[in-house]
């Protein structure tokens, strides 16, 4: 009966043994994993300098597009396949929350999804581009509007919660089925109707207004054939239709670095990174000491007044919101 | 006879790991019984899954009729140009669905039925032609001649000899085209435009989009029930039409005047039909804002995507790899699979069936419930896996193997036993006979599959889009990055990516 006590009471120390050894945080890993979506692409070497400072690596681990990415996280929220999160949305914060995705998470970018324009298209036929939802339902704009299946697309539901916002509950319905009768166009999503139905960028499309980025028209100046560099871009952006998207970046829980993670966070805040962001994501900083390249100052939107909706009420109404515009539509 | 045994444990077991486990484990995670019998009263559902249905069963048949022609020809005849239409009408079968889409679009202009028709068409008329061409090609013609001879009419030869002996893989190209349709998604996403939802869509965005995984499950069951169901009534045992025991060889004639034109149209309009969209493709990487620019062409040859962090070559030598690792395996073990259920001693056995059903379950599985399944399954050391790059290849070679099987086993099927007994009476040992009369005679099917399985990789955009990458972005998913963001020299670059993957794959596919 003694024997049994001291071979369990033996067996019980050399368990709290073990784990004492692995309990303790380990506070400097040679490596860090920033999780982010697929279409994140920053600056090459942009992590050098945290590297140097800190003796870090960081290893950038990507998986499907944001649904994709955000969806997954939280099945499998507590064992996270990253330490740091990058690419929350506000359309998606909600979730994330109610499922403890994150153990602390802050904004890192931000940018405004309005209605582009094809420029020449507009000013070859001596039409004004439209400044307001509210014009595109004239019969002057009839048939010029591509937009995507918010059920589908980011820009798509962005597009839709601008409606929302500006015209309100209730009212924002009577807006869209104007908006079909004027002929708007849905694509099923951004590639589609950016390369495929509008006029104004590759393709050759009938569209001349297309639901896109504030940012879509530097990069159109930036990624014009270089045997013909052109200094303007050849769409615009009407700045009235913006609503606000913001990304937020966040320290996964069941990370086993959660205090390297804070690390990374500040850097990824700091004026460095935030500095590199509009040209390799086009995005724009949070951090006000970030100085903006001159093709965004010149050509870039950051609407004064955005539409807005509140993350939780987003989280709240999405899906009736997307029943029933559905409903509209069909 | 134990080490065969034994071997047919590998195929069950890899698919067992690494499709029925995660296909499961998410059935038992997200399973609800009070959301299916909502599912099941909900009208807007059933619309979806009706359509599912009408869509697919469309698409079979105008696969079949554009695709028979053809493969009877290719079959058949030999003519130059002939390797090359084959590898035209194999390529789009592992073209990422968006470029085959768009291609589509680019000439339709309309997203709806018709559009998703074409595309399923251009998709699979590649089935077709790899799994009745190749039983077709093992018919020896002398049959028909002798038919003829006696008398017959082409149409008599063609009920009584040639049917007989194409009808079981003419059936599992149905079912299986069937069942690439009803769980079709890039192409109805894309194409479909938003109002033509199907099952699989719908998965995809009760799961991703709005997170309703109950619904999304219940969903993937009622797509499993329906493909179950279809391949239970298409497939009656391939055995059957082994009986007549042919001796294997590929037939090659040179076309007599008069039959010429009908054997060149029977080629040519299926041709037609499957480049057209791949044209638009190509005529997109040369065309900048309305003029012709080779800019992107020069970019991208010079090893540089446009707003990507990874390289031309790093893209194309990623693809590469994971399909040439994919075909090796995949083909390993449908050579495996298919011996096994092509064996003797095993015919009628409860094994045969557990096999059969076990590899071709990849058919019925939905790729987005499989994909969240590896997810939620290979989490937890020591299975961590949904991270590692090994994952991927061994996925796609999971998802390739039903096809490899359907090329392989006829040919299987087709080596007479008395060519192995001859050689085992003759003093050949065992692995002489494997080498010198199955590995000799199954020569076209290996390389057949091994083109496939390697292309199927090359293009599969679903389930392992759920698994986490660290620098193995493939062609596949560069395209898709680069025809994602604006910018007039980007998009064209993604077309660009999209021409080189198309020559690559006419490459491969036109050897093969």
């Amino acid at each position: 009966m003694k024997r049994l006590f001291v071979l369990v009471s033996a067996v019980a120390a050399l368990a709290s043994c073990t784990s004492a050894t692995t309990a303790p945080v380990q506070e400097n890993p040679k490596t860090l994993t920033l999780l982010a979506y697929d279409a994140f692409t920053p600056e090459p070497g942009i992590f050098k300098t945290f590297t140097n400072e800190t003796g870090i690596d960081v290893k950038v681990v990507t998986s499907g597009d944001s649904g994709v990415l955000i969806s997954k996280a939280i099945l499998t929220a507590g064992k996270p396949e990253g330490d740091v999160l990058w690419g929350i949305d506000n359309t998606m914060l909600s979730r994330a929350q109610q499922a403890s995705l994150l153990t602390s998470y802050e904004p890192v970018d931000i940018g405004d999804i309005c209605v582009n324009a094809d420029k020449d298209w507009f000013a070859g036929r001596k039409i004004p581009v439209p400044a307001r939802l509210e014009d595109l339902v004239l019969p002057q704009y009839r048939h010029l509007l591509v937009t995507q299946d918010p059920v589908a697309s980011s820009p798509g539901l962005g597009f839709l919660l601008g409606t929302i916002a500006h015209f309100g509950e209730g009212k924002w319905q009577k807006y869209w089925s104007a908006l079909k009768n004027n002929g708007a166009h849905i694509a099923p999503d951004w590639t589609t109707a950016y390369t495929v139905d509008f006029s104004g960028s590759s393709g050759n499309g009938k569209y001349p207004l297309v639901v896109s980025y504030g940012s879509s028209p530097p990069a159109e100046v930036l990624y014009a054939d270089p045997s013909t560099p052109i200094t303007e871009p050849t769409t615009s952006v009407i700045e009235s239709t913006c609503f606000r998207q913001t990304e937020y970046v966040g320290v996964m829980r069941g990370s086993a670095h959660a205090t390297a993670s804070q690390l990374l966070i500040s850097y990824l805040l700091g004026k460095k990174f935030q500095e590199s962001m509009p040209l390799s994501l086009f995005v724009f900083p949070v951090n006000p000491n970030a100085k903006l390249p001159d093709l965004f100052i010149k050509f870039a939107v950051r609407a004064k007044t955005p539409l807005t909706i509140s993350p939780q009420d987003i989280e709240k109404n999405r899906e009736n919101w997307l029943k029933e515009w559905r409903a509209l539509l069909l | 006879m134990t080490t065969r045994r034994l071997l047919s444990v590998i195929p069950i077991g890899l698919v067992a790991v690494f499709l029925v486990l995660p296909f499961f484990n998410s059935l038992a995670t997200f399973f609800s019984l009070s959301t299916t019998r909502e599912v099941l009263s909900d009208s807007s559902m059933i619309g979806i899954v009706w359509f599912s249905l009408w869509q697919s069963v469309l698409s079979v048949v105008a696969t079949m009729t554009i695709a028979f022609p053809a493969t009877w020809a290719l079959s058949r005849f030999q003519f130059p140009g002939a390797k090359l239409c084959r590898g035209l009408l194999t390529t789009p079968f592992v073209l990422p669905s968006i470029v085959v889409a768009a291609g589509v679009l680019a000439i339709t202009h309309h997203t709806g039925v018709i559009s998703i028709l074409w595309a399923h068409v251009v998709f699979n008329v590649a089935v077709v032609l790899r799994v009745v061409g190749t039983r077709w090609m093992l018919l020896h013609p002398k049959y028909e001649e002798s038919s003829a001879t006696l008398g017959a009419s082409p149409l008599q030869a063609f009920i009584h000899i040639v049917w007989p002996n194409i009808r079981a893989a003419t059936f599992s190209a149905a079912a299986l085209i069937f069942a690439y349709c009803f769980t079709s998604f890039g192409v109805i996403s894309i194409v479909g435009g938003f109002s033509r939802r199907t099952i699989e869509t719908e998965i995809f965005t009760q799961s991703v989009r709005l997170g309703n995984t109950d619904v999304a499950i219940s969903l993937a069951i009622i797509q499993m029930i329906v493909v179950l169901f279809v391949f239970n009534i298409s497939s009656p045992s391939a055995r059957q039409t082994s009986t007549t025991s042919i001796i294997a060889t590929p037939a090659a004639l040179n076309v007599k005047a008069q039959g010429r034109w009908i054997v060149l149209v029977s080629v040519f309009i299926p041709v037609l039909v499957v480049i057209l969209p791949l044209v638009a493709t190509l005529m997109r990487s040369f065309s900048y804002r309305g003029r012709i620019s080779l800019q992107a062409w020069k970019m991208v040859l010079s090893g540089t995507l446009p707003q990507l962090t990874v390289s031309t070559w790093k893209v194309v030598g990623t693809s590469l790899i994971f399909s040439l690792a994919t075909a090796f395996l995949a083909v390993s073990l449908a050579l495996i699979a298919s011996q096994q259920m092509g064996s003797q001693h095993f015919h009628y056995s409860e094994q045969h069936r557990i096999l059969r059903f076990i590899t071709s379950l990849p058919l019925f599985v939905s790729a987005a419930t499989l994909g969240l399944g590896l997810v939620i399954t290979f989490n937890t050391d020591p299975f961590a896996w949904r991270s590692q790059t090994w994952l991927i290849p061994v996925i796609h070679a999971v998802i390739a193997l039903p096809v490899a099987i359907r090329i392989l086993e006829p040919a299987v099927l087709a080596i007479p036993v008395s060519l192995r007994d001859n050689a085992a009476t003759l003093g050949a040992s065992p692995w002489q006979t494997w080498l010198h009369v199955d590995f000799a005679l199954l020569r076209p099917a290996l390389l057949r599959g091994i083109g496939m399985c390697a292309a199927i990789s090359l293009g599969e955009f679903g389930a392992t889009s759920f698994l986490t990458r660290s620098d193995s972005t493939t062609m596949t998913m560069a395209i898709s990055q680069l025809l994602g963001r604006p910018g007039a020299v980007t998009q064209q670059s993604g077309y660009v990516l999209a021409s080189l993957l198309i020559v690559l794959t006419v490459g491969i596919t036109s050897r093969a």
